[in-house]
């Protein structure tokens, strides 16, 4: 364990931001904090940072405990959802402006700064001002003044989300591949799952104010352990005990023993083949293009499904369709409550 | 379709494109006679007069005679002196008093913010009255310490105009300190910076501009200011007083004109200064910013509180014992309270506080009014002549009040035009007291204009509004709390200014500051300190009235406040 946080627990007045949160970082790792906005995962990783202090719990590093560090000697790098340049600083004065702080040489500040401008290939901006930058451009810079000290563990909360589409898809696979790099240990706050699935080595989803599942990208779509998760990370046609037991119940044979309403069925829509047959258990009532998959909404015994496949499976709207499911593919899931929906 | 009906339609439109022309053209060209006539027209006299010598012709003789006096260049010195020694002291304060708002934790943050612009609700020289009743020969510092202090002069001047010019400082330098982004300071926390460091590399190079731009404003408030100077000064005589006595003492106004315009000088540079650095200011924030909440450190909280309370005491006191002096049977001897002095001795009594309340209301309404159809004409407006039309609405902010007025006499007191019509009416002083904060109420409600988004007109225009029903059912809803703000910033200023109408008064005509200023001079201090009171009554009871109004617009669902 490089980084870890145990036990940690936040209120703001009688709200509970974070319940009794433990989380771990490896060496060189990529962790992501996923969750809706108010889970608590800016509040954890302000509190990793020191900029909020700790009601209880500890945050320590290697064997350090930081719990009552200042940010200001803790080491890290942080960077911003956006706007956290210094405006009165050009863009090389905010780059050097942590190793000026630790009193480091002129000339080895200006030849530092000038390679993290090459990394992350801005050169031509070092004497211009945040205001003169576009909204890419300025993450940049953040990034490489976070960095510039060799920070021991690096935070970026929600770095990508005040950018535009285009912008946000070229600057998340730097940000991978200058990780992959230095291999600085590394946490980033998002709320776009694939953001999440895209950068992590593992991801730490949120809700409510505590962990509800962690583990690696493939963990979490494939066996996620509760229905907010299976939820959050994509689509997926969630249904009760008694309805699978009462039509499919070869499907329950991987079901914990536990009561009807601990544990619901969760199956992924690509999962899920479809036949043309009169006597079948659903209806398509739509069907919709996107491209490199086609997705179809049906009215079955089921209830509601979604299902996906690539391809055309030569089935229409209106027409009766039989349903074919792998008891491996039906993952049981925590209930948790009717959380999120789409 | 007939041709005769296409041609009709033609018709029809092009009589509707003329009309909002027209309409636009005469939104500009009113202001701007306006302007003409009542700024640009007395400033050329002023500085014709300057070069008027006695036998009649024109020539520098008058400049000559000013330059070799004595006294011009005691006045000079005197004004400059006190123009420095103010700024310091002002932007020293004001800095403390912004920072202890914003940027510390501390309780009663309310009181301060309340009490630091009191002593713009007051004609200036009340700040002088009340350091007379505190510090004076008969003060209660002076008799509670049993020694006499001299306060008429430097040091009392330096007083009361830091206390007049302390308000403003405050709004600049803390303007600038909100618009600080929290996540700066949390990214140079986490970079390793400490607080100190933080306050040197982060805070002041933001509002380096803002500390400078504020100097150079207490510095024009201090050096323009009359009623201060008329009251303690004493010998110390500054080039606003000089003016007024070359000019009433001396009746020398070619000799006045020529201190006018050198008090002009100083004053056209600072502003210049300052507005340049102001667009400065502007260009380098982010609209987006994170609120800063300050956490409680005593090391630095406690002092920073101790010495905002202790100027708002300061203020608090000055004030306060004007109001109290004008309830006391017998200063300083009989504490005893009284409605005695609320009974005006001096001729006239109450009449200048109505016809002050008058002509307030006159120049708030018919000011609003044309700055707002000025706004209207520059929307239509582009390039050079835009630019010179707000270069010009930006100009009477450099003129000191003391020499609008003198231009005023000099231009309306001559029976060479019919404007000599205006001479000695209400109205005059009306129109003067518009001009004179021209400026600042065209920027209040150019910034309203500036939020205003295009695209309502144009969905206004094609649903077939012209350019006055537009105006009137789009925009003027849109920036109605500015136009309220600036209605009541004129009048405010109306009933407390003495600088530009001293001249402008008369026998039969007076306004209530200089009653204020007469009652002072007469020896009738208790009832000075009366009429004060009313005065401030009457502006503390505008401005709840606008308080209440623009809060009671913020709720109603109609009206959205920009911003």
């Amino acid at each position: 364990m490089y980084l870890t946080v145990s036990n940690v627990t936040k209120r703001f007045g009688t709200f509970t931001a974070l319940d009794d949160v433990s989380i771990s970082i490896e060496q060189g790792e990529f962790v992501c904090l996923l969750g809706p906005s108010g889970c608590g995962k800016t509040t954890l990783l302000r509190l990793i940072a020191g900029l909020t202090d700790i009601d209880s719990g500890t945050v320590s590093l290697e064997n350090e405990v930081l719990t009552d560090l200042p940010a200001r000697q803790r080491g890290f790098g942080i960077v911003f959802q956006s706007y956290s340049l210094f405006p009165s600083m050009t863009v090389a004065e905010n780059i050097g402006y942590g190793l000026k702080i630790r009193n480091a040489p002129p000339t080895q500040i200006s030849a530092r700064v000038a390679e993290l401008l090459e990394i992350v290939k801005l050169p031509h901006l070092a004497d211009k001002f945040p205001g003169q930058l576009s909204g890419g451009q300025q993450q940049r810079i953040a990034l490489a003044r976070a960095i510039a000290v060799d920070p021991r563990v690096l935070l970026l909360d929600e770095p990508l989300s005040a950018l535009d589409a285009k912008v946000r898809g070229s600057l998340r696979d730097e940000i991978k591949q200058l990780q992959r790099t230095l291999k600085i240990p590394t946490l980033m706050v998002t709320h776009d799952q694939e953001e999440a699935l895209a950068l992590a080595d593992k991801i730490i989803c949120m809700n409510h104010g505590v962990v509800v599942q962690a583990g690696t990208p493939e963990d979490l779509y494939h066996r996620p352990a509760t229905r907010f998760v299976a939820d959050f990370m994509g689509v997926s046609n969630l249904v009760s005990t008694d309805v699978i037991r009462r039509e499919m119940p070869t499907l329950l044979e991987g079901r914990p023993g536990a009561p009807d309403d601990q544990f619901d069925a969760c199956i992924r829509p690509e999962k899920i083949g479809l036949m043309a047959d009169a006597d079948g258990a659903a209806t398509v009532r739509s069907v919709g293009f996107l491209g490199n998959l086609t997705r179809y909404k049906l009215d079955s015994v089921l209830g509601d499904l979604v299902v996906e496949s690539h391809g055309a499976l030569g089935v229409k709207e209106g027409q009766k369709v039989s349903l074919q499911i792998a008891p491996s593919d039906c993952i049981w899931v925590a209930n948790d409550g009717p959380e999120v929906s789409e | 379709m007939s041709v005769a009906t296409s041609q009709r339609a033609a018709v029809k439109k092009g009589f509707w494109l003329d009309s909002d022309k027209l309409l636009a053209a005469a939104c500009i060209a009113i202001p701007l006679i306006g302007l003409t006539l009542f700024f640009l027209y007395p400033m050329g006299v002023v500085f014709l007069r300057s070069l008027t010598v006695p036998d009649g012709s024109y020539g520098l003789g008058n400049y000559a005679e000013v330059l070799s006096s004595k006294g011009f260049w005691r006045a000079t010195q005197h004004s400059m002196t006190m123009g420095v020694a103010t700024t310091v002291v002002s932007v020293f304060l004001g800095f403390i008093i912004a920072h202890g708002l914003h940027r510390c934790a501390f309780r009663g943050k309310w009181l301060i913010r309340g009490v630091i612009v009191l002593p713009l609700l007051a004609p200036s020289l009340v700040q002088a009255l009340g350091l007379i009743f505190l510090l004076g020969r008969n003060g209660l510092v002076s008799r509670a310490i049993g020694m006499e202090l001299d306060i008429y002069g430097f040091w009392g001047l330096l007083i009361a105009n830091t206390l007049y010019a302390l308000p403003q400082a405050v709004m600049i330098i803390g303007a600038s300190l909100v618009l600080l982004d929290a996540r700066t300071y949390e990214a140079a926390e986490v970079m390793g910076a400490k607080p100190m460091r933080q306050f040197r590399d982060l805070t002041l190079p933001a509002i380096f501009f803002a500390l400078l731009n504020s100097a150079f404003v207490v510095f024009i408030i201090t050096i323009t200011d009359f009623g201060n100077a008329a009251v303690i000064g004493g010998d110390y005589s500054v080039l606003a007083t000089e003016i007024y006595t070359q000019v009433i003492g001396l009746r020398n106004f070619n000799m006045g004109a020529v201190v006018g315009i050198m008090l002009l000088l100083p004053t056209v540079v600072s502003y210049y200064i300052e507005r340049q650095s102001m667009k400065r200011q502007q260009g380098r924030h982010a609209t987006n910013v994170q609120k800063f909440v300050p956490s409680f450190y005593p090391n630095r909280d406690i002092p920073m509180a101790a010495a905002c309370f202790a100027v708002v005491a300061m203020i608090l006191s000055v004030i306060g014992v004007v109001i109290y002096a004008s309830f006391v049977k017998l200063w300083p001897y009989n504490h005893g309270l009284t409605f005695k002095h609320f009974d005006i001795t001096l001729a006239g009594g109450y009449a200048s506080l109505w016809i002050t309340i008058a002509i307030s209301l006159g120049a708030a309404a018919g000011g609003t009014v044309l700055i707002f159809i000025m706004a209207l004409g520059l929307r239509k407006l582009s390039g050079g002549l835009a630019q010179a039309v707000q270069v010009l609405a930006a100009m009477p902010a450099a003129v000191p009040g003391i020499v609008l007025g003198l231009a005023y006499i000099l231009t309306f007191n001559s029976t060479a035009t019919p404007l000599y019509l205006l001479y000695g009416t209400a109205t005059l002083i009306a129109v003067i007291n518009f001009y004179h904060y021209h400026t600042q109420a065209f920027l209040t409600v150019m910034t309203g204009f500036r939020q205003f988004p295009t695209a309502l007109e144009e969905a206004a225009s094609t649903l077939g509004a012209g350019y006055g029903r537009t105006a009137v059912t789009v925009v003027a809803p849109f920036v109605a709390p500015m136009l309220i703000a600036v209605f009541f910033f004129l009048f405010m200023r109306s009933m407390v200014t003495l600088s530009a109408v001293v001249f402008l008064t008369t026998a039969k005509l007076d306004v209530a500051a200089v009653t204020i200023m007469r009652l002072d001079d007469a020896g009738l201090t208790s009832q000075a300190a009366a009429f004060s009171t009313c005065v401030m009554a009457v502006v503390c009871l505008a401005l709840g009235v606008m308080k209440l109004g623009l809060k009671l617009m913020s709720r109603s669902p109609k009206v959205v406040v920009g911003g």
